[in-house]
């Protein structure tokens, strides 16, 4: 009996291996391209390993300044977190313990307002920036306008969140005296902790790839984040892809490692025992 | 004073409290930008005088050339299709993963978070690799396909107006993945082992226990995770610039991707927010389908 | 006393008087990036000029026409800045830019006679001189001599028109080995305006001219060329760029493009490879040529016109320089000493003398649209040759009657 199960979980584990290595293979494509030459890129028929690599991490992080590019990218990502849990939790929240027709359109209301592609909502943004004066904090004007844009994500993912919590343990709780302040924060939220955590690191990771905005309303170089400089190395009419993938690997390969160990601690979570 | 303190943490104020900070914010940042649009679709729009509202107002006439156009109907279907495969796909394989991910065997947690890359690969990257992958002489796809003997000749995915649009939609599902099978396990995991456990003890099948305990208790993610995911898609573009660019021929043009050329490239500002208005038309069913949904979800 | 307390005085306000000189600020957009062109020129020009600062901001190709509109309304807009060559005229049309004309005709540096008609027409709108080019490109044949000897072509005499060009593409593609006889780019946007018009112009017609029997011509032979595997049909949604990609890696035996390709071309081209004029319909067809690169130019709510002015002209004067430094085509002709890939700038040079702008039109991008319409429907098999041009000219007009 021991020994089937062991079986099957072996195998199971092949099985994973092989989705894996499908899915991936985009990324593993992205990694070869950045040793290849930019001619072996169009070489047919494809090789899966370059003729001759060129390592050209040290350079590309120097040339291009990506420490500075990619501080700028991590503050604004993070920013942009902390507003929308902030802001997000509690009306998230709301709509899940309130049913009600007001709920109903605030929910809906919510939804409409990400209906925009960031490309249509940056001019009118960029003007009334320039109106109030908030071209002066481009990257706070970024985590603003990207929070705006994720909020409604967030509201109802943690709302779905919120909803497979009983509603008996708050109320055992505000039997006991507690506010409904308190009922939420010390009982919803960290019950609802995974699927807050998850949706933030998704947040997180979106706003790291955030581009329109702060394109647009950041100028100064040493302001931009990495999205923005990367775009530079395409340039009208040749564009330096061996560069440009080595850029990218340079930067998603820290962001995928600290995520991929963070999420194991937060998706397999320790909720099973609370409801109990 | 007491009192007025008492009703945000306690009362009915408590929840509008919650609700308006989050609701506020958003109507100060989104809410402008929404009704800009709507107006300048009626108005006769210049790339110069964008910054103010003082345009010239022609009523109905953008939408009328836009809905004539020769090409809207094609691009209308394109993006129903776009939408429907992708979301379709991106849902059932990301839920099969997550259900696959659930189980216990080595590594398995470690592995699943892997499955991430797609959301954080920087759009250029995804769009650049899919391309590389896609193409017709070089790619990879085509030289797998003959090397394992599938095919004959050369399929070009992104050039064949038959298939381009069907090419963007993989690289597309590519990109959803993620997304969807990250919020899936985590509600998965929420679901208690014991519930499960019951069902066996009675007899249940591993389809029945699926089919009547994971799927209703799952119901407020899916509900979620369809929902967005149909609002991303509709804003996906960087694979179509990418990829494509809604070539050859509009082939696989879509409806965002159109109101970028339209704004952007054309300056024909009036009718690519008239495009823009379409969609939003479009969201406004989808949100409603939602919300409606959401009154079936259990409440705990 | 009073005497020498004046004296003091007057010799403390004439002390004074260079602090009061003032450093005048000039704000500069480019695309390039730190380390290119616009950077270079602007350290230099601040040395040789230390009451002027240049403010120097990099701005993305696709969006400086759309953050320049923006920063215009908004009050923003900068001193001096580089758009393409077919924008010149919307702005002119709209009065943003500077006419530099009077400027010019009291320069001693900048003689507008001695630029190439092409770049010179590009900057030209309704009398006015609204930017002066800081460099310019135009497209050649490139073609892969060791496979012209493979097939028993003769390297030394490169296609000159354009049925010796068909002919050649069918020598040199070999489907078993995957190699193409042709690479160009037909793709949905500008470039594939860009790389169609010189044929157009070179078969009597031009952007306002598009539904000629030579357009129909031209525009049936591309379609040969696709249909009978001589170019490769990913043609229809690849740049410039990336097709002469495959003709670098051995998969294409020509390719038709600019002199941007020539860095990774003399690194990673394995063979040798040469350049010619892009060939003409008839051995007696005038030539033509795309026109690329773009003009430096001074918005005209400037408030330093002076200073704009004096930085343009002195860009203008290190044109010599542009080919090696930056890899750019002279605007006009100049004694470059030691050239870099002599041979083939030696074929660019003389491909400028014929390079045409795309325009002038003020709404050149709907223009544009028309004829990458036509070339996409026609090459899809969508519409016959002359249908697809028939309804591009109709859009023309209909742009070109406002």
């Amino acid at each position: 009996m021991l020994a089937k199960n062991l079986w099957i979980r072996w195998v199971l584990l092949a099985v994973a291996l092989v989705l894996v290595s499908f899915y991936l293979f985009p990324l593993y494509w992205m990694y070869v391209t950045a040793l290849k030459s930019n001619t072996e890129t169009f070489q047919n028929p494809p090789t899966f390993w370059p003729h001759d690599p060129q390592w050209r991490f040290a350079e590309v992080w120097v040339e291009y300044g990506l420490a500075s590019f990619i501080k700028n990218s991590v503050i604004i990502a993070a920013g942009t977190v902390a507003l929308v849990v902030l802001l997000g939790t509690g009306c998230a929240y709301a709509l899940a313990r309130v049913r009600s027709v007001w709920m109903d359109l605030v929910l809906f209301i919510v939804l409409m307002m990400q209906v925009l592609p960031s490309s249509l909502m940056i001019t009118p943004i960029f003007v009334a920036y320039n109106q109030v004066g908030m071209m002066d904090w481009p990257r706070t004007g970024v985590v603003l306008a990207q929070a705006a844009k994720v909020l409604p994500l967030y509201i109802v993912l943690v709302r779905a969140a919120f909803t497979q919590i009983p509603k008996e343990l708050e109320e055992a709780a505000l039997v006991d005296g507690n506010s409904r302040m308190g009922a939420f924060l010390f009982i919803a939220v960290p019950l609802a902790r995974n699927g807050i955590l998850v949706t933030a690191i998704l947040i997180f990771l979106q706003s790291l790839g955030e581009y329109v905005y702060a394109r647009s309303l950041i100028t100064d170089r040493a302001l931009q984040p990495a999205t923005v400089g990367l775009q530079f190395l395409t340039g009208p009419n040749a564009s330096d892809w061996s560069g440009i993938m080595t850029y990218s690997a340079i930067y998603v390969t820290p962001i995928l490692i600290v995520f991929v160990i963070l999420q194991r601690r937060i998706v397999s979570g320790l909720t099973s025992g609370a409801l109990k | 004073m007491l009192r007025f303190d008492r009703v945000f943490r306690d009362g009915g104020g408590f929840d509008s409290l919650l609700v308006m900070l989050a609701l506020g914010y958003l109507v100060v940042f989104s809410a402008f930008p929404l009704i800009y649009n709507v107006i300048m679709s009626f108005q006769a729009v210049d790339l110069f005088s964008l910054a103010s509202f003082d345009r010239p107002y022609v009523g109905l006439d953008n939408y009328r050339e836009v809905l004539g156009e020769r090409v809207f109907t094609p691009i209308f279907w394109n993006t129903v299709q776009f939408v429907g495969l992708s979301v379709f796909f991106q849902l059932t394989i990301g839920f099969a993963l997550a259900l696959f991910f659930q189980q216990d065997f080595p590594g398995a947690t470690w592995l699943r978070g892997l499955f991430l890359a797609g959301w954080i690969l920087p759009g250029l990257v995804v769009g650049a690799v899919w391309g590389w992958i896609l193409a017709g002489d070089f790619g990879v796809l085509n030289h797998v396909l003959q090397s394992l003997g599938l095919t004959d000749g050369k399929i070009f995915w992104l050039s064949d107006p038959s298939v381009s649009l069907y090419s963007v939609i993989i690289a597309n599902i590519w990109l959803g993945i993620p997304f969807n099978m990250i919020l899936l396990s985590v509600g998965l995991a929420a679901i208690p082992a014991d519930v499960y456990e019951a069902a066996e003890l009675d007899g249940a099948s591993r389809l029945h226990r699926f089919l009547t305990i994971t799927l209703p208790l799952m119901r407020a993610q899916l509900g979620a995770v369809i929902s967005l995911g149909v609002i991303f898609t509709l804003q996906q573009f960087d694979v179509f610039a990418a990829l494509t660019r809604g070539g050859p021929s509009n082939a696989s043009n879509v409806l965002q991707y159109w109101a970028w050329q339209l704004s952007f490239e054309e300056y024909r500002i009036g009718q690519g927010s008239v495009v823009s208005v379409l969609m939003v038309l479009f969201v406004i069913v989808v949100a409603l389908v939602y919300v409606r949904s959401t009154r079936n979800e259990h409440a705990g | 006393m009073i005497y020498q307390r004046l004296m003091t005085t007057t010799a403390f306000a004439l002390a004074a008087f260079p602090a009061l000189a003032e450093t005048v600020t000039i704000d500069l957009w480019t695309i390039d990036r730190p380390g290119e062109y616009h950077y270079v020129m602007a350290e230099e020009f601040m040395k040789a000029n230390p009451d002027i600062i240049v403010n120097v901001r990099s701005v993305q190709f696709e969006d400086m026409v759309n953050d320049l509109a923006r920063a215009v309304s908004t009050g923003d807009a900068p001193d001096v800045t580089y758009i393409d060559n077919p924008e010149v005229a919307l702005f002119a049309s709209r009065g943003l830019l500077l006419d530099m004309k009077p400027m010019i005709d009291a320069s001693s540096v900048i003689k507008t006679d001695e630029i190439y008609p092409g770049p010179l027409a590009s900057v030209s709108y309704e009398g006015g001189i609204y930017g002066i080019p800081r460099g310019a490109n135009t497209i050649a044949l490139y073609y892969n001599a060791d496979m012209y000897k493979a097939a028993g072509l003769d390297p030394e005499n490169p296609p000159k028109t354009w049925d010796e060009l068909y002919a050649a593409a069918k020598a040199l593609t070999k489907p078993d080995e995957g190699v193409y006889g042709l690479a160009f780019s037909a793709v949905g946007t500008e470039e594939g305006t860009f790389q169609f018009l010189p044929w157009l112009q070179m078969a009597g017609g031009d952007f306002n001219n598009v539904n000629t029997p030579g357009s129909v011509t031209a525009l049936n032979l591309w379609k040969q060329f696709i249909d009978e595997g001589l170019a490769s049909p990913d043609t229809l949604i690849r740049g410039q760029w990336d097709s002469t990609g495959t003709f670098n890696a051995g998969s294409a035996a020509m390719s038709i493009s600019g002199p941007w390709e020539l860095p990774r071309m003399s690194e990673e081209a394995k063979f040798d490879y040469r350049v010619a004029l892009l060939p003409a319909p008839s051995a007696d067809a005038p030539r033509a040529s795309a026109l690329g690169e773009g003009d430096n130019v001074i918005l005209a709510n400037t408030d330093q016109p002076e200073a704009a002015f004096k930085f343009v002209e002195y860009m203008y004067a290190q044109m010599p320089r542009v080919w090696n430094e930056f890899g750019y085509m002279p605007a006009y002709p100049v004694e470059v000493a030691d050239p870099k890939h002599a041979a083939a700038y030696a074929v660019f040079v003389e491909s400028m003398k014929y390079a045409r702008n795309r325009g002038p039109h003020a709404e050149w991008p709907k223009i544009s649209k028309a004829i990458q319409d036509a070339i996409q429907s026609t090459l899809t098999g969508q519409a016959p040759a002359e249908q697809a041009l028939a309804d591009a000219q109709a859009k023309i007009d209909g742009v070109l009657g406002q």
